[in-house]
């Protein structure tokens, strides 16, 4: 038809300028006067008049050709009002090499690329399509053919971000592209530990259809142990907890039973919500082990859609995870990681602490009832960078003795464990002894005069962690290091109360982040200097 | 004798015309080796340029080669001493083309081009001149 001959007829390009009188560089604007651009066309003469020079005061062509039309343009200043003066000029070269004539169109103007049309689409994408164009693109097929027979010798394996290869693709973990709704396509980078939320449209009638809401679907392909090798690994059950439509998980015992949706009591069961996969790795970056925890719930006829949430982690092998605060430096919000001197070495060679992040530095939990003997040893864990108080307030009567109270104070603002060392930055490793900063214990008085003759009793009312971190590392990337750490304890003499009388005594603990960073000093790299000197004998006859 | 007197012109041309030819041969090139570089000069433009170069110097030689014949004087009589004149005025026009190739048909064409082709064919003319002059002296 016609039409589609019409279509296929190459366009091209817009013909070029080259008639100096109407070429003009400093128009960007469409209809609208240019400021201080002479050649303009959109200007009147009332513009011209107030502007203060011409910015492009000569328009040529290409000035190796021995005589060529030049449009000139220039403000004349004297006349009132100002006005602009175009002169059309025949510019002369002297040079005795410039070009009288040529006889070959394209010499002295850019080419006008082909229009790709059907016909030679292939041949200018096998020309152009690479990232560089080659005059002989053959040439470059046989340079990585050559580089590949080296490259089988070399054994592979996984490195950081590399996605992990199953035996058809890639390990699958949906998430989110552009809108909430799953994508299928996100491959879980190895090493690269996430954790997305998506939605997934689902119905009760396509139940035992929808592959994506099946346990099947993810653990059915064999993860490689290492990339292009035929080891496999497959994908167990660790765990199975199963969530009602009312939100209560049970975790279900004898995980090895594949459960596929299904169909019960106008419910459909079995659909998985939540995939957690835990891969142990080596460090020569080989897969041993994988496994999935699943959670399973059910919808009923009205949900048309449902969240899933995956999440992907990995562990060395013989080891234990750590979690980390920040690498290397403290990341603001998560906790601050402390330990003990283990028991019995003068010197310690390795710090303890406990795996549980937020159990390890902790202050006091403010509760709702506000009595400190209540307080069941709520406790929150200290943050990097979030300075918090808490406090309780402590009902006294007369009958409590002082010594059985300043222990239990003690306890209720230091917690059962509170430990020696804090690690001054996110990544400290246990055995790294010199990375942690021992806590400095100080006890003030609330009291100035002090008595040392009291015989009244001294108990703490307040604890006052003072944390001091200072920027470590390059300008660019300052890292935080927690370089001192003080508990300080303010004790206040107990008054003896008549019996039967009661007093409330407030009980506070704080934690305090302070920046004693010292400002950067930029350093500079040392000027090169010239280092002349005379070889030794060079004035060998005379010295 | 008219053919001695109009030989003295003659071959004070000749000279001339050897001398400035193998100048013009040399700038000729050179200049064709400086496009090449600074201006784009694709293959097919610059090889018969380069071509036609060649053969205009390699028809070059017989003809002054003929000319000279004709003046050192040749055994035999006066009708054989047209012939070599003859054949050097032929190969002339064919070197007269060449030249308003050079002058207006090359890739490139600049002024100093202009300048040597004029004057080639300004000597190419006298010489034809001179030439013909000769040749009717004989008829």
């Amino acid at each position: 038809p016609p039409e589609t001959r019409a279509a296929a007829r190459p366009r091209s390009g817009p013909a070029p300028v080259t008639d100096v009188a109407k070429l003009c560089i400093c128009d960007l604007l469409v209809a609208q006067c240019d400021v201080n651009c002479c050649c303009d066309p959109d200007c009147s003469a009332a513009d011209f008049s107030l502007f203060t020079t011409c910015s492009v005061p000569v328009v040529t062509g290409d000035n190796r050709l021995c005589s060529q039309k030049a449009a000139m343009y220039s403000l004349d200043v004297e006349a009132n009002p100002p006005e602009r003066i175009f002169k059309l000029i025949d510019q002369v070269n002297p040079n005795v090499f410039c070009i009288h004539a040529t006889n070959y169109k394209q010499a002295l103007s850019f080419s006008s690329p082909q229009m790709p049309t059907s016909e030679n689409f292939d041949q200018l994408l096998k020309e152009f399509g690479s990232a560089a164009f080659s005059a002989e693109p053959d040439s470059w097929d046989m340079n990585t053919d050559a580089q590949n027979p080296s490259d089988a010798n070399e054994t592979y394996r996984y490195e950081y971000g590399v996605p992990i290869h199953t035996v058809d693709a890639f390990l699958r973990l949906p998430s989110p592209v552009v809108s909430s709704w799953c994508s299928d396509a996100n491959p879980a980078g190895f090493l690269v530990n996430q954790a997305t939320k998506c939605t997934r449209p689902v119905s009760v009638r396509k139940c035992g259809n929808i592959q994506a809401v099946s346990m099947l679907f993810y653990i059915n392909s064999g993860i490689l142990a290492v990339p292009k090798s035929s080891q496999m690994v497959n994908i167990t059950v660790q765990s199975v907890v199963v969530q009602s439509l009312n939100g209560m998980r049970t975790l279900l015992n004898g995980s090895d039973v594949l459960r596929l949706p299904m169909i019960l009591d106008e419910l459909c069961i079995n659909i998985v919500l939540g995939v957690s996969y835990h891969i142990t790795y080596t460090d020569m970056g080989e897969i041993i082990e994988a496994a999935a925890a699943f959670v399973l719930g059910a919808i009923n006829k009205e949900a048309l859609s449902i969240q899933q949430s995956f999440e992907i982690s990995f562990t060395q092998v013989n080891t234990k995870p750590v979690p980390l605060s920040g690498n290397p430096g403290y990341v603001v919000g998560l906790p601050v990681r402390a330990g003990f001197r283990p028991q019995g070495y003068p010197f310690p060679v390795e710090i303890l602490f406990n795996t549980n992040k937020y159990g390890q530095l902790t202050i006091l939990q403010s509760t709702s009832s506000q009595d400190c003997l209540a307080a069941q040893g709520a406790r929150t864990p200290v943050l990097f960078g979030y300075n918090m108080v808490s406090g309780c307030k402590l009902r006294t009567t007369a009958a409590m003795k002082c010594q059985p109270l300043t222990q239990t104070l003690l306890d209720l603002l230091k917690g059962q464990t509170f430990p020696e060392y804090v690690a001054s930055f996110g990544n400290s490793r246990a055995q790294d002894v010199l990375d942690w900063v021992p806590i400095t214990h100080l006890q003030t008085s609330e009291q100035r005069i002090y008595n040392t003759f009291q015989s009244s009793c001294q108990i703490p009312i307040s604890l006052e962690i003072e944390v001091k971190w200072t920027k470590y590392g390059s300008l660019v990337n300052p890292q935080a290091r927690i370089v001192n750490v003080t508990a300080t304890i303010t004790t206040t003499t107990l008054k003896q109360l008549p019996s039967g009388r009661e007093r409330t005594i407030p009980i506070t603990s704080s934690v305090v982040f302070t920046d004693i960073s010292s400002p950067a000093e930029p350093g500079y790299k040392a000027w090169p200097t010239i280092n002349v000197k005379l070889p030794f004998d060079f004035f060998f006859p005379f010295v | 004798n008219s053919h001695q007197l109009s030989s003295v012109p003659l071959q004070i041309l000749f000279y001339v015309n050897g001398i400035y030819y193998i100048f013009y041969f040399l700038a000729t090139l050179a200049m064709i080796v400086y496009k090449s570089e600074v201006f784009s000069y694709p293959d097919d433009f610059l090889a018969p340029d380069l071509a036609l170069l060649f053969i205009m110097a390699i028809l070059e030689v017989p003809r002054l080669h003929l000319a000279f014949c004709f003046l050192r004087g040749s055994k035999g009589n006066l009708s054989e001493e047209e012939a070599p004149l003859g054949l050097s005025l032929v190969i002339t026009v064919g070197s007269v083309i060449l030249s308003v190739y050079f002058l207006v048909w090359q890739t490139y064409v600049l002024k100093a081009d202009v300048i040597l082709n004029a004057l080639l064919l300004f000597t190419y003319g006298l010489e034809s001149v001179l030439k013909v002059v000769a040749i009717a002296a004989f008829v």
